[in-house]
């Protein structure tokens, strides 16, 4: 007689992409350690760019690079919050809290993505102008899949709302996005390879 | 293995869908890889060696081990960006099968260098000049970048997100490709050099390089130090 053997079989672990981009919403404890994640993963372009300089400068770096997107966590959610709760958009916290750890872990891991070209570019380019152009460039991409990213999130929770709070949900959302482009901007002015530092 | 890596090379020429979807399944990439790597290795080899044909002697060594150096170089730092992105913009691969989408992509445009090689030959063999000689080298990455562009496209999706995607990560590619080449050059080989360097002295950047041959193109040209010496001596004399 046969008998079939129980088989010990591991579900496949999904990749840190998976995890920190994935859609589903967790605890907040877990949504709290993906928006540190993708801050310490922002850091890494910021260690690249230090590259250049070397020393104190690294640590300058990777700082700044991180403080763009804590700036938008801290100083911009909350208030995108109150201002959907003032026109009842069906937004909870934990749902914002996951939207914004999603678009900022997106934006960390871009950034992440960019350190190794960013640090070939960064210390063989003798030009500073051509450096802070491309540092720039790299901020806009990861900044503008993260804004992608969350924008996402936001308006697919307002899909059910009648049309007229749609649209000033989507009003709110739109002045949200330009206060995060010139939050995240003024933060990563400070980058010293942006003002010239060799 | 082998027949399965034979078999690949010709996948890679006739199917990019087939490849494509084998990256995004994942599974095993091993035949892919060793593929991909091979026929870089080979294709970029072969081309570096014939551009160098215009300048002959050592140049034909060096520009055959630095091509694909350069190639592989750039793979290695560009790959991190373009999982990122594309996981980013909503089309996460897993990163084996993006090492071996991007692989295969620069594996089958380095097969049309190779079909490109002969071509080149023959133009440096009647008499074509150096800076010509650069303009259709050019004219060949470009055609094998779009041969390459197109499996990375099938892999992510043919679609506007997809394009989107691809744009983003050309743009990453550009200015890392560009800046490694810069680096590793001379590829052809002045005619006019006394000896044959492995690596010339470093000078400026391939973006300096973009820029100033832009602003040339539209009349405006720099005043470079070495110029502006001569020229105060030529004053100096009169």
């Amino acid at each position: 007689m046969e008998q079939s053997l129980p088989t010990i079989v591991s579900a496949p672990q999904p990749s840190l992409s998976a995890r920190l981009i994935s859609a589903e919403t967790h605890g907040v404890t877990q949504e709290f350690t993906r928006l540190a994640a993708g801050l310490g993963l922002a850091a890494l372009y910021g260690l690249a760019l230090g590259a250049r300089s070397g020393g104190i400068s690294l640590v300058q770096h990777a700082l700044a690079a991180s403080a763009g997107l804590a700036a938008v966590a801290v100083l911009g959610m909350p208030a995108l919050f109150v201002l959907l709760a003032l026109v009842d958009a069906p937004v909870s916290p934990v749902a914002l809290l996951s939207a914004a750890a999603r678009s900022l872990a997106s934006a960390g891991f871009v950034l992440a993505g960019l350190a190794p070209s960013a640090a070939l570019l960064a210390v063989t380019i003798d030009s500073a102008d051509a450096v802070a152009f491309v540092t720039r460039a790299g901020l806009v991409l990861a900044g503008g899949i993260g804004l992608f990213q969350l924008t996402s999130a936001v308006r697919a929770m307002l899909e059910h709302l009648p049309a007229e709070r749609r649209l000033k949900c989507n009003a709110l959302l739109f002045g949200f996005c330009l206060f995060t482009i010139m939050l995240a901007g003024r933060v990563w002015y400070s980058l010293p390879i942006l003002k010239g530092a060799a | 293995m082998t027949s399965q890596v034979f078999a690949v090379f010709d996948e890679l020429l006739r199917s990019p869908r087939a490849i494509a979807e084998r990256s995004r399944a994942g599974g095993d990439l091993r035949p892919l890889f060793v593929a991909s790597l091979s026929a870089l290795v080979l294709g970029a080899g072969v081309f570096g060696a014939t551009l160098a044909t215009s300048r002959g002697g050592l140049q034909l060594l060096y520009s055959g081990v630095k091509l694909p150096l350069a190639m592989v170089v750039t793979m290695l730092l560009v790959v991190p960006a373009f999982h990122a992105i594309a996981a980013g913009l909503g089309r996460p691969l897993s990163f084996s099968g993006m090492i071996g989408l991007t692989l295969a992509a620069a594996g089958r445009g380095a097969l049309v260098l190779i079909a490109l090689s002969p071509l080149i030959w023959l133009s440096f063999d009647r008499g074509l000049a150096y800076h010509p000689g650069v303009l259709l080298a050019a004219a060949c990455y470009a055609l094998a970048g779009v041969a390459a562009l197109d499996l990375v496209l099938r892999g992510v999706g043919f679609d506007a997100r997809g394009l989107v995607i691809v744009s983003l990560f050309a743009g990453v590619l550009c200015a890392a490709g560009g800046q490694t080449a810069w680096m590793l050059r001379p590829f052809l080989g002045r005619p006019s050099a006394q000896s044959v360097p492995f690596f010339r002295a470093r000078e400026s950047s391939f973006w300096d390089a973009v820029q100033q041959s832009s602003r040339s193109s539209f009349g405006v040209y720099r005043v470079t130090r070495a110029l502006s010496k001569v020229r105060a001596e030529a004053g100096g004399q009169q």
